[in-house]
């Protein structure tokens, strides 16, 4: 693959904004992402991950700001054969091989990776003879990320890549994704799993409701979002004294059963035990990933 | 394009039911009928053999075209694989170019393999250059339901696309005069034939086949068509496949 020196980014968007109808999808949406970045696009559904990709590959049209890839137009870059994508739902047309159509797309590109190489990249090589109306839904999976690395893009986009994979899949995915960006390349990966993000990204953008609401190396992310919640049984529990246990910014309480919500759950649960309290039934959990993307919009929005 | 196209085609000859309805049918039905010509002259002048020769020819070349489009187009558009090419290096016109020559292209063999079989079984007898034009004004004349195919294509969900080929298929054909003649049907159902695209088709091989020059009316209609389908199809193409 070229290796291009340039400083220009990867992919700028600047006070982006998209709406259906009715609907806003993105609303003034500011990121840049720079070359040999690995970037996960974190959000729940209807955030706007699949709206930003349709509009850095031009499948969509901004309905104000401006979005450059490679230095150009979305369109130029795809016209190029510069930028790659794995679409969500991007149905395989039957009646034809992994290999047949993974080498016809292939050669849609000018500069395009050996057809060996990119099965053995998206681990395709034994099923390089079967109809794609024969994939299971994570077979297919492959062989649609193996679409997205043939023409040996410099800028790949996936949505969703790992939908339908079960755990085992998915850490093999990662391992082959992992093995694209080592080369160079720039990855920009949605996904709703903050794990994954963090397993592979160098950095996340977290979108909810069409707006940047993060935008950082992931463990920073994550920092923002250990809010955990402390359950349990305490005869007696007084409301005021829980408010007072480091950590807690919630109580709430039925009867003898404690639900503290906290920012810092190893201190509030040993200054349960070490203030004495009949304490017993005790549970700790995260957040799940929508009270996370809560979070941060509220402290993004306390911020502002 | 090439390697497109070359991957369309390839499919396209996988699919048992595309084989089945453009050629094999058509040639059986050939054979099953052309036997009973008794060399009388039908109207035109031309023999039973000849007759069905241009209409299960032109019947094959129709279904091969439309079928190019319609059902098979509908499903790539919900299915995503269309989005997906459209994120690729092809270029905007090159979906529906390859569509339109793969339809094209497929019309061949249901040409060419019923002529084959009017010339071993049916006793029809033509000079050369007397069957280069005939077959190449049915290949060029099936042009008008390649655009009707991809105007399908665009228009109809995976669902409804498929039903309703068939039925237009089926219209096509029988007022075109491809199962019955249309001299025979009643005056409304001829009125209704002279205005459609398929009967101008046939007649455009009865004619060439009987070594009449082409019909004025017939190559006007078919281009009139042509390019109606054809520009239908490409608004709908930007209304509903490449809107952004």
């Amino acid at each position: 693959m070229q290796t291009d020196v340039s400083t220009v980014p990867a992919a700028t968007f600047a006070a982006v904004g998209k709406r259906y109808g009715p609907v806003t999808a993105l609303d003034g949406v500011d990121f840049e992402i720079r070359r040999g970045e690995t970037v996960a696009l974190l959000g729940p559904n209807g955030a706007g991950k699949s709206t930003t990709i349709g509009l850095l590959l031009g499948l969509e049209r901004p309905d104000s700001g401006r979005i450059a890839v490679l230095g150009g137009g979305p369109e130029q870059a795809v016209a190029a054969g510069r930028v790659a994508a794995m679409l969500q739902e991007g149905g395989l047309p039957p009646g034809a091989t992994v290999a047949e159509l993974v080498d016809f797309v292939r050669q849609l590109y000018p500069r395009p990776l050996p057809l060996g190489e990119v099965l053995e990249l998206a681990g395709l090589a034994d099923l390089a003879g079967r109809r794609s109306e024969r994939l299971s839904g994570g077979q297919a999976q492959r062989v649609r990320f193996a679409l997205a690395i043939a023409g040996n893009p410099e800028l790949a986009f996936l949505d969703e890549p790992t939908t339908g994979m079960d755990v085992e899949a998915r850490h093999a995915f990662w391992d082959r994704m992992r093995a694209f960006a080592a080369q160079g390349r720039t990855v920009l990966f949605a996904t709703h799993y903050l794990e994954e993000a963090d397993a592979v990204a160098d950095r996340a953008l977290v979108l909810q409701r069409g707006r940047v609401v993060a935008d950082g190396p992931v463990t920073a992310i994550k920092a923002r979002t250990s809010r955990r919640v402390v359950r349990c049984t305490l005869p007696g529990a007084e409301e005021r004294t829980l408010g007072r246990l480091p950590g807690v910014t919630e109580v709430s309480l039925h009867g003898d059963s404690v639900r503290l919500t906290t920012g810092d759950a190893d201190a509030t649960v040993r200054a349960l035990f070490a203030a004495g309290l009949p304490v017993h039934d005790l549970e700790v959990t995260g957040g799940g990933l929508e009270e996370a993307f809560l979070a941060l919009t509220g402290s993004s929005a306390a911020e502002a | 394009m090439l390697p497109y196209l070359r991957f369309e085609l390839l499919r396209m000859l996988r699919d048992r039911r595309f084989v089945l309805f453009t050629v094999a049918f058509p040639l059986g039905i050939y054979l099953l009928f052309s036997h009973l010509d008794d060399g009388g002259q039908r109207d035109g002048g031309i023999t039973l053999a000849s007759y069905l020769l241009v209409a299960m020819a032109a019947y094959g070349a129709m279904g091969a075209t439309l079928s190019a489009g319609s059902a098979r187009m509908a499903a790539e558009r919900s299915s995503g694989w269309i989005r997906q090419l459209r994120a690729t290096p092809l270029p905007a016109h090159g979906y529906l170019t390859v569509k339109l020559a793969a339809g094209m292209l497929l019309a061949l063999p249901a040409l060419l393999v019923v002529a084959l079989a009017g010339v071993l079984t049916g006793g029809v007898h033509l000079p050369p250059l007397h069957w280069v034009e005939l077959l190449g004004l049915l290949w060029l004349g099936a042009l008008p339901f390649a655009g009707l195919g991809i105007l399908l294509g665009c228009l109809l969900d995976a669902t409804s696309s498929q039903p309703a080929m068939i039925a237009s298929y089926m219209l096509l054909a029988v007022l075109g005069g491809m199962w019955a003649p249309v001299d025979a049907m009643p005056r409304a159902l001829r009125t209704a034939a002279h205005a459609l695209p398929s009967y101008h088709f046939a007649d455009l091989g009865w004619r060439a086949i009987a070594g009449s020059a082409p019909a004025p009316a017939d190559l006007l209609t078919l281009a009139a068509y042509a390019a109606g389908f054809g520009a239908l199809a490409i608004w709908a193409w930007r209304r509903r496949v490449a809107a952004r």
